[in-house]
């Protein structure tokens, strides 16, 4: 089909430069009558003639002697599949591309476009759930409304009520329809895309964005259904990308392999869900099992972890958050997290409890590492992690019960403990 | 006998909307507003049940609740959770805890003044 329209797309290409047949077989050095032959498919072209018509035509031989690329047709395949309330000519589609080149072209970028626009708003979705400031601004926001919305219905039912007492729940009213309204400003903007960080924090890596989309568990790699190599064929990755993210994943394939799942995980549930007593049971390091940890299927049977991994900087190296524990990727973070702490204590994991601003609690474990043997004169380079669940209550009583209890925060600027001796940076919600 | 309640909140004005609903009830209230405090408060005035919210400065209202279930004298009370994160997590939490009910914010005044008086009742 495609080649036996060769001369169908001189044509129109032809048209479309307003070139009469006559001039463009002059430029091409062939006579009149024999492009008529060739335009109307009754003669088959090649080599030096193609080359010379397709230079005419400002045109890419091979595209015009092999019809449009295969991909291409396929783009429009899937741009014309995405509306399925508009009819289209699908058996027509290779037919349409090669009459209308440009057309088809813009339909197939069009359609990239909307791809792209909805992966990035996937992960802004995504980002926005994590966010720290937006959590606690609906927090507030969803406090002004509970206040306004039962205040009024007292207003609204209470016929009998003394004056003195009405006019306070009005000024009340007043003073919290003000507050709801600073609330929705400074929503506004925070909104507004004028600070870096909202423009850097689009910058996942696509490992990452592979765990996100996996929820952080790689089945189909963990079960040997598909091997590294089809996957980053799978990814659009630039050169420097296909080397982290191979290197990322065969961290991961190593993890599944030396702690396989099905072995992991029933001895998970006979030691709780606890690292360290995991730890001595596989003879390993916790920090290995910390990261198996992280990475397991989701189920109601085992507890969700998440992990931080940074350096001696407290720069953010690898992280997975969960939905009630954003953790900030560019610093800024509470300088109490207990992983900061095991960094001036290498090798020893630390449990502590952490208590938010906002009720939620986590069970902690931290522990520092160096990564690489130590050189005379030479600070040791050290890393670490902190591994933590809100399912606390599924890991041993004594891994929770009597573990030292600390009020942290996510990040200065959402943390209402204004006594806190560890602020750096001011609260941002002062309407609270 | 008049019943007591304890409101554990930080926000003024929901504090005083609920105390006037509850009052209009026929019930004494007093309130707190600082979680460090909540517990010593709740054991000196020994209420008849708790309006507790799960987010609160210092002291968070799910340790506020574990440190309630983990004191014998008032291990039992029956306690009544509000949260502005009306998320199936909290809410699983909260009963994990031992919370007897859970609300989320904003509530309708007529569904809270019901589940208190059932929860009284029970």
């Amino acid at each position: 089909m495609a080649s036996a329209l060769l001369g169908t797309r001189i044509r129109e290409n032809r048209k479309a430069l307003g070139i009469s047949q006559k001039n463009l077989a002059r430029i091409a050095g062939v006579s009149a009558s024999y492009l008529n032959l060739i335009e109307h498919n009754r003669r088959g072209i090649a080599g030096k003639t193609l080359n010379a018509i397709a230079r005419a035509l400002n045109a890419d031989p091979a595209e015009l002697s092999e019809g449009m690329n295969q991909a291409l047709i396929d783009r429009v395949k899937t741009a014309a599949v995405r509306n399925t309330k508009i009819k289209t000519e699908h058996d027509r589609i290779e037919e349409f591309a090669a009459r209308f080149p440009g057309f088809a072209r813009l339909i197939a970028r069009q359609s990239d476009q909307i791809d792209r626009r909805d992966e990035e708003f996937t992960i802004l979705s995504d980002q926005l759930k994590h966010d720290p400031y937006f959590a606690e601004a609906m927090h507030l926001l969803l406090s002004n409304i509970t206040t306004i919305r039962s205040t009024s219905d007292i207003l609204a039912t209470s016929s009998q009520m003394p004056a003195k007492t009405a006019q306070r729940f009005i000024n009340n009213l007043a003073q919290e329809a003000r507050k709801l309204s600073k609330t929705a400003e400074d929503i506004f903007d925070y909104f507004e895309p004028t600070s870096e960080q909202q423009v850097t924090s689009l910058d996942i890596s696509p490992y990452e964005s592979l765990l996100e989309k996996n929820r952080y568990y790689l089945n189909d790699l963990e079960s040997d259904s598909v091997t590294i190599d089809q996957i980053l064929v799978s990814l659009k990755l630039s050169a420097d990308e296909y080397r982290a993210t191979k290197k990322s994943l065969n961290s991961y394939k190593e993890m599944s392999e030396n702690l396989p799942i099905q072995q992991f995980l029933v001895a998970a549930k006979n030691h709780n869900f606890d690292a360290i007593a995991l730890a001595q049971y596989f003879n390993t390091d916790i920090l290995s099992i910390c990261f198996r940890l992280a990475h397991l299927p989701i189920k109601v049977e085992i507890p969700q972890f998440g992990l931080i991994q940074c350096d001696a900087s407290g720069a953010v190296l690898y992280r997975k958050q969960l939905n009630s524990f954003s953790l900030p990727r560019y610093g800024g973070a509470c300088p109490l997290w207990p992983v900061y702490r095991s960094l001036s204590q290498p090798l020893q994991p630390i449990r502590a409890m952490l208590d938010m601003p906002m009720g939620d609690r986590f069970h902690t474990i931290s522990f520092a590492y160096p990564t690489e043997v130590a050189q005379i004169g030479m600070p040791a380079l050290t890393e670490a992690i902190m591994l933590f669940t809100p399912d606390y209550a599924m890991l041993p009583k004594v891994a929770h019960g009597q573990t030292p209890q600390l009020d942290v925060g996510l990040q200065c600027t959402v943390c209402p403990r204004l006594a806190c001796k560890a602020r750096r940076a001011a609260y941002l919600l002062s309407n609270k | 006998m008049q019943k007591t309640i304890t409101i554990i909140e930080d926000e003024p004005f929901i504090i005083e909307a609920l105390t006037f609903l509850l009052q209009r009830e026929g019930y004494l209230v007093k309130s707190v507003s600082d979680g460090a405090l909540a517990v010593d408060f709740i054991i000196e005035t020994r209420p008849n049940l708790v309006i507790l919210d799960i987010m609160l400065p210092n002291v968070g209202g799910m340790k506020i609740l574990e440190d309630i279930r983990a004191t014998e004298s008032i291990s039992t009370l029956p306690v009544l959770m509000l949260t502005a994160k009306g998320q199936k997590k909290d809410r699983r939490a909260a009963e994990d805890a031992g919370a007897s009910q859970f609300m989320t914010k904003p509530f309708e005044n007529a569904a809270l003044i019901k589940n208190v008086k059932e929860m009284l009742f029970s």
